[in-house]
């Protein structure tokens, strides 16, 4: 978790993981601005995966709102430097 | 003073905002044109609930097609996962009664607005929702997980008819509160003994410090307002600030007020400084998280380089407060709260069911065009 106070101009690392049967991608971690919202990662797994339907999860635990700042989820749920955002073709934590 | 009022958590799910919805004129075929429908909005419901009751209203004078259902006030689109009366409570500085809300059946904006599949598409936002709420409290949501499929329905449909008994029998298994001055959760019958719960609470006698899981919407105004009637009306959600902050609160603290939690939120409009330092907001991008292995990782987001990172954000307006912002209003289920009250009563009473915490802020500042985070 970060020590400071978040400033929004901040990268935010993120590791992608697959779900199931969910194809694995050949890198795994990559960098976000902070200010951008969390459906930019759902978007980039689309078209990395070119898959429409996908279930996409923050520590496999709960989808959050495509609206939300990557910054605010990081600093709410990332650990070790990351944020960890699962992906699945079908729903895995309903 | 008495955390939990049984009395004011009925008010807030009475609470519902009179509304007066409008057909958009594009979708009127028959003259003459159908008139408004009136429909009660419950403040902690959504507004693609009430479809069922509006659709037959207009249905005979909808064009021909498929119907993707959305929202709009004064030309912005509504976010329909954020609850009707916190949409009211932000959109409206003024309260307008009724409020007018025009329905589209057609011509969904898809790149302002995720489009909401009726209520299965609600349940699912809520339902995540919930299950973040129990992650800041508990640090995992196991205990929403392991709710059983009956157990979730019969929350959800209490939730969509207004019944706050049913609700209450059932999330309280959920052990997500009430807060007890010591910060720990307290059940109706027993005080602070280990319970045989789905999910028990971490922090209970640890050192850890309590989270509650809060939803901040931030509007400026202009600074010199007299009437709030007169508030510029939002056109673009990108006026508001929306910030997803857990409110930490250390178990010596437990006798928060609602104006030192608020501090802890929005420490730089509180501490009433004004920001005369600039480049506060122009400090080079700082990459998160020790971890130096990712010095070529790549970017989401495509246009970043190693120049573009001296750029705060790409896309985004830069702009700063010019200087000294005023809190002109905070509102919390339609209430302007007084800044003393103690902030465990606000949690307790005024959050939504879903355990969030959703809080208004205006703020009044020199210029209109300001953004704040």
């Amino acid at each position: 978790m970060a020590a400071e106070s978040p400033i929004s101009d901040r990268k935010v690392v993120v590791h992608l993981r697959a779900t199931g049967d969910a194809p694995i991608l050949k890198q795994t971690k990559f960098k976000i601005a902070g200010n951008d919202n969390f459906c930019k990662v759902i978007e980039f797994l689309r078209r990395q995966l070119r898959r429409d339907t996908l279930f996409v999860y923050v520590n496999s635990a709960f989808s959050p709102n495509p609206d939300e700042l990557v910054i605010d989820l990081y600093n709410n749920f990332g650990f070790d430097g990351k944020l960890v955002v699962n992906y699945a073709s079908s729903m895995a934590w309903g | 003073m008495e955390l939990c009022s049984k009395e004011a958590v009925k008010y807030v799910w009475e609470g519902a905002i009179p509304l007066q919805i409008h057909l958009h004129e594009s979708e009127v075929t028959t003259l003459p044109p159908p008139p408004p429908i009136l429909v009660l909005g419950s403040r902690i419901g959504y507004l693609p609930l009430l479809v069922p009751l509006i659709k037959p209203h207009f249905s005979s004078t909808l064009p021909p097609g498929t119907d993707t259902v959305w929202f709009d006030y004064k030309g912005l689109p509504l976010k329909w996962y954020i609850p009707t009366g916190v949409l009211f409570d932000l959109l409206c500085a003024e309260p307008e009664r009724p409020w007018n809300l025009t329905v589209h059946f057609r011509g969904h904006p898809g790149d302002v607005l995720t489009p909401c599949e009726g209520e299965d598409s609600v349940k699912w936002s809520y339902i995540n929702s919930l299950k973040e709420a129990a992650y800041i409290i508990n640090g995992n949501c196991k205990n929403v997980m392991n709710m059983s499929q009956a157990d979730q329905l019969e929350l959800w449909q209490s939730l969509v008819k207004g019944n706050m008994d049913g609700y209450l029998r059932i999330s309280s298994r959920l052990k997500l509160g009430p807060l007890g001055e010591d910060c720990i959760v307290r059940s109706a019958s027993s005080s602070a003994q280990p319970r045989q719960a789905i999910g028990e609470p971490d922090f209970t006698g640890s050192g850890r410090p309590c989270r509650i899981p809060v939803r901040l919407y931030v509007r400026n105004i202009s600074e010199d307002l007299d009437d709030l009637e007169d508030a510029v009306p939002i056109d673009n959600w990108d006026r508001i600030s929306y910030i997803n902050r857990p409110v930490e609160i250390h178990k010596e603290e437990g006798h928060l007020s609602f104006k030192c939690a608020m501090k802890t939120l929005l420490p730089k409009i509180f501490f009433e400084e004004p920001l005369v330092d600039d480049h506060e907001f122009l400090r080079e991008g700082e990459t998160v998280g020790a971890d130096s292995s990712y010095g070529d990782s790549e970017t989401i987001g495509g246009s970043w380089n190693a120049q573009a990172e001296e750029i705060p954000f790409a896309g985004q307006p830069q702009v700063q407060l010019l200087k000294k912002s005023k809190i002109k209003m905070i509102r919390i289920q339609g209430i302007e709260l007084d800044m003393d009250i103690p902030f465990f009563w606000v949690v307790n009473n005024l959050k939504n069911p879903e355990y969030f915490l959703h809080i208004c802020v205006f703020i009044g500042t020199s210029t209109d065009q300001s953004t704040f985070r």
